[in-house]
């Protein structure tokens, strides 16, 4: 876990970093602001340094905090993941229209078979939608519990649009227009579902004893 | 010569020695038939010889209608005598006349016309009585209609797989009629026309095609009266009937003979995660417990508690009312017609008496041709559209439930049939046949039907869900698992009995109109904003529930059916044999006999109605749904068959 983004971020030993394990833990924070973040001036960082101090955890609450992080302290995956995260935007953040960056990003692209884009952020955020809805562990997770084998993807091709447009390309447009209303309207009663089940956890009251269940015409 | 002079139903019908001018004759009829309309003394009478006698009949029809009947003739037999000529004597007035002639019986017998009248069926019947050489007397009648050959004038093939029924087929058309058929159905609605023809429409039973006909001659319809390939003879409307009234005609009715009796009966399909062979070990178990789940039969009764103040609710929340009460999931819901409640339920518009009959069986299969189905997936003809409704494979296992409205549905239509009569009157609406009663749709007693048969289908859709819930847990148990775990969603419910407001372009306009299916289940297309959004690029599921121990079908909505058929398609295999027929020609145990040498495990309540039920005496469903699909109104997706059944 995290080794990618330790990899990164050129930290040494990357693959025997143990999260779970409290002192490794700890000095990584230390390190990634120490070398990464920086964003307490040195002196300030002083009682974040004291890694062996009770008072730590407070320290480091507080660090969080005037980060704005998201997460709680107690939820160390998500908070270290997410200070990982802003470490590698800090790292890289301003080396975003690099030519490296770019041909990463396109080389990306046509692994992942998205169609390319002019401007390679975009095509990034396009990556990103990806990856999310489709590889990333909870997406996966979905899947398994919907019983779906694999995620299926629709070819436009198969799509009817419905309506005649005068051009292809204009055609194709409506078709992805309709493909992300689609989306829409799946959240949207997927929300309306959830809302029905949390009302029903009040209103339900079966009263039905299935083995009363008698043969007709009695 | 004397005359008779009989008025019917608004409409006159005279008949008059032609021997003599007839030309002359004509004009003096008609005035004869302003001035002596009241004249109903008269009486027509036959020449003692054997012969050809002429007589001349005028009857009122209407001028708009276009052609009525072209040629009359005389079958000595059967006595039957049709119209040979028709002129339209004065376009001002809406009188037609038409020379009949009839050939004396026997030699010796003659007959005195008792009365004439326009009858269903376009036909015209005159009593009469005879005197025989005797003396004795008897009574016979003639019926005049057109011959099977002069009928096929008023038909055309249109397609492949459809058929006109041009104006004039029946009087007062107001749309043309349409209806679809392949080769082998095709004829038997030919063959049906051409016995109801021979028999001059006795029995009281009119063709298909007749009915369609007298449909399209509703006020308010629009776009085409349409008979699906399922279509069989049924009460007022056929059964595999579509005809959509438009909404902002005063003058448009509803009628709920376009509806049926068993108002909101449906069909709803289960899918499971099993395959077929893991339920094949424990077949006849599931199938015991399945039974022992859902109450069948006439007389029985819900096992899910309901008081009256449940009733109520039910009839005005339709699903809406499971839900609450915890029988089923929230995604039952979405894959629903109309989500499973239809808003405009009156509950206060539904009788006592069909209350009092609806409460005690709410939950409850019935009789008839209902049955909950343990079906296999036989075969996939769209992989994408089986996928999105959560089908992958062959030999998967589902459940289908076919059921209705019970006794409280038939109450509703019942009382609505018998305040539209007075309606009827009240607003002088003309119709063919006197079970196509109807109403305005504005009117009260249109609305108070439309509320109620709105509360009907709520209670139909209740129906289906407490049934689900039945199913579910049935299948939990003999599982050792949990409906969740077992994957049992709900594909779509479907309904193919009821009427419904809905948008369609007609005529390259955008209307509201009241769409009327009976035997007949909505099909909309990819995009409809009224079907789910799973279903958004596949068109809407449609069940076709097969009949006893025959093939189940799954299809999908498609543009062409939107256009056509304003989203409708059939229903189910249909009809063949009438259900005393089947009764008379078919033994039940052979029935069940032929069921399990196919390895179709059964339950049935009331052995003794099986026959009526035997796939002999429907028309065969894959004929049905083939002609769906060549036609385009709809599309195949999946068949499926049956490995248990449960029947009432």
């Amino acid at each position: 876990m995290f080794r990618r983004k330790l990899l990164s971020l050129d930290f040494t030993n990357p693959n025997k970093f143990n999260y779970s394990d409290e002192s490794q833990y700890r000095n990584l924070i230390i390190w990634i602001e120490d070398q990464k973040i920086r964003h307490y001036k040195i002196d300030d960082r002083k009682e974040l340094r004291d890694i062996c101090s009770g008072e730590w955890q407070k320290s480091f609450k507080k660090y969080l905090d005037d980060l704005e992080c998201p997460h709680d302290p107690t939820n160390r995956t998500a908070t270290l993941d997410w200070l990982l995260g802003y470490a590698v935007r800090l790292e890289y953040g301003d080396k975003v229209n690099d030519p490296d960056f770019k041909a990463g990003v396109t080389s990306l692209a046509s692994l992942l078979q998205i169609p390319p884009h002019a401007d390679h952020l975009t095509q990034l955020k396009a990556i990103c939608i990806l990856v999310k809805e489709r590889l990333s562990k909870d997406a996966l997770d979905k899947l398994k519990k919907e019983g779906i084998k694999h995620a299926e993807s629709v070819s436009l091709d198969r799509v009817e649009l419905g309506f005649e447009t005068s051009d292809y390309i204009t055609t194709e447009a409506a078709k992805i227009l309709r493909m992300l209303h689609i989306k829409e309207l799946r959240d949207l009663q997927n929300s309306a579902n959830q809302a029905i089940v949390l009302v029903q956890q009040v209103t339900a009251n079966p009263k039905t004893d299935t083995k009363l269940g008698k043969v007709g015409r009695s | 010569m004397s005359r008779k002079l009989h008025k019917d139903e608004e409409k006159s019908v005279r008949a008059k020695d032609a021997k003599t001018n007839t030309k002359k004759k004509t004009a003096k009829g008609i005035s004869d038939l302003k001035s002596k309309s009241d004249d109903s003394r008269k009486i027509l009478h036959f020449s003692p010889e054997p012969g050809r006698l002429q007589y001349q009949a005028l009857y009122y029809a209407d001028t708009n209608d276009g052609v009525p009947p072209q040629t009359m003739n005389i079958d000595t037999t059967t006595w039957r005598m049709s119209v040979s000529k028709v002129e339209q004597t004065n376009t001002g007035t809406p009188l037609f006349k038409i020379p009949v002639s009839i050939v004396t019986p026997r030699k010796g017998e003659a007959g005195d016309v008792k009365s004439a009248k326009l009858c269903r069926g376009f036909s015209l019947t005159i009593q009469t009585k005879l005197h025989s050489r005797l003396g004795l007397e008897k009574a016979a009648s003639f019926k005049m209609g057109r011959t099977y050959n002069e009928e096929l004038k008023y038909l055309e093939k249109v397609s492949a797989n459809s058929w006109k029924i041009k104006k004039g087929f029946v009087p007062n058309m107001k749309v043309e009629g349409e209806f679809y058929v392949n080769d082998h159905l095709e004829r038997l609605m030919f063959d049906e026309l051409k016995q109801a023809c021979r028999s001059g429409g006795y029995g009281g039973f009119l063709p298909g095609m007749k009915q369609i006909g007298n449909v399209a001659a509703l006020p308010g319809i629009v776009h085409k009266s349409i008979g699906l390939p399922d279509v069989h003879s049924g009460y007022g409307f056929a059964i595999g009937n579509m005809a959509a009234f438009d909404m902002d005609d005063p003058e448009a009715v509803v009628s709920p003979g376009g509806v049926g009796f068993d108002i909101n009966c449906g069909v709803r399909l289960l899918r499971t995660n099993l395959f077929e062979k893991d339920v094949l070990p424990i077949k006849e178990q599931l199938a015991q417990s399945m039974f022992d789940h859902i109450p069948v039969g006439v007389g029985s009764k819900g096992i899910i508690p309901m008081g009256s103040r449940d009733l109520e609710e039910a009839l005005e929340m339709g699903m809406d009312w499971s839900l609450r009460e915890g029988y089923i999931w929230a995604e039952d819901k979405e894959h629903c017609e109309e989500y499973g409640r239809m808003l405009q339920a009156d509950p206060s518009k539904v009788s006592m008496r069909a209350k009092k009959r609806g409460l005690p069986q709410l939950g409850t299969l019935g009789a008839g041709n209902h049955y909950a189905e343990i079906q296999v997936v036989d075969e996939i003809f769209d992989t994408f559209a089986a996928r999105k409704m959560g089908i992958e494979e062959k030999g998967q296992v589902c459940v289908m439930i076919h059921c209705g409205s019970r006794g409280l549905g038939h109450q509703v239509a019942t009382d609505a049939l018998v305040a539209m009569e007075k309606a009827m009157k009240r607003d002088k609406i003309e119709v063919n046949d006197r079970q196509l009663a109807c109403a305005r749709i504005n009117s009260q007693e249109g609305q108070d039907y439309l509320k109620s048969m709105a509360g009907a289908a709520n209670y139909a859709w209740v129906n289906r869900s407490s049934m689900t819930f039945l199913c579910r847990q049935s299948f939990a148990k003999m599982f050792n698992s949990t409906p969740d775990d077992l994957d049992m969603h709900v594909i779509y419910d479907v309904s193919h009995n009821i009427a419904k407001v809905e948008e369609h372009f007609v005529g390259g306009k955008q209307r509201t109109l009241l769409v009327h299916r009976k035997g007949s289940t909505r099909a909309f297309p990819p995009h409809h904003p009224l079907i789910p959004v799973d279903y958004q690029l596949t068109g809407q599921p449609v069940l076709i529930g097969g009949t006893m121990g025959t093939c189940s079908y799954v299809l999908t909505g498609t543009d062409r059916g939107m256009e056509e058929t304003f989203g409708s398609t059939c229903h189910g295999a249909g009809r063949a044999l009438s259900r005393a027929k089947s009764r008379r020609n078919l033994d039940y145990m052979d029935v069940l006999k032929a069921l399990e040498d196919q390895g179709i495990s059964i339950r049935v309540a009331s052995p003794k109605l099986v026959m009526e039920e035997a796939p002999e005496s429907y028309k065969n469903v894959t004929d049905v749904v083939n002609t769906c699909h060549d036609a385009g109104i709809s599309k195949k997706c999946i068949k499926l068959r049956p490995i248990a059944v449960i029947k009432g």
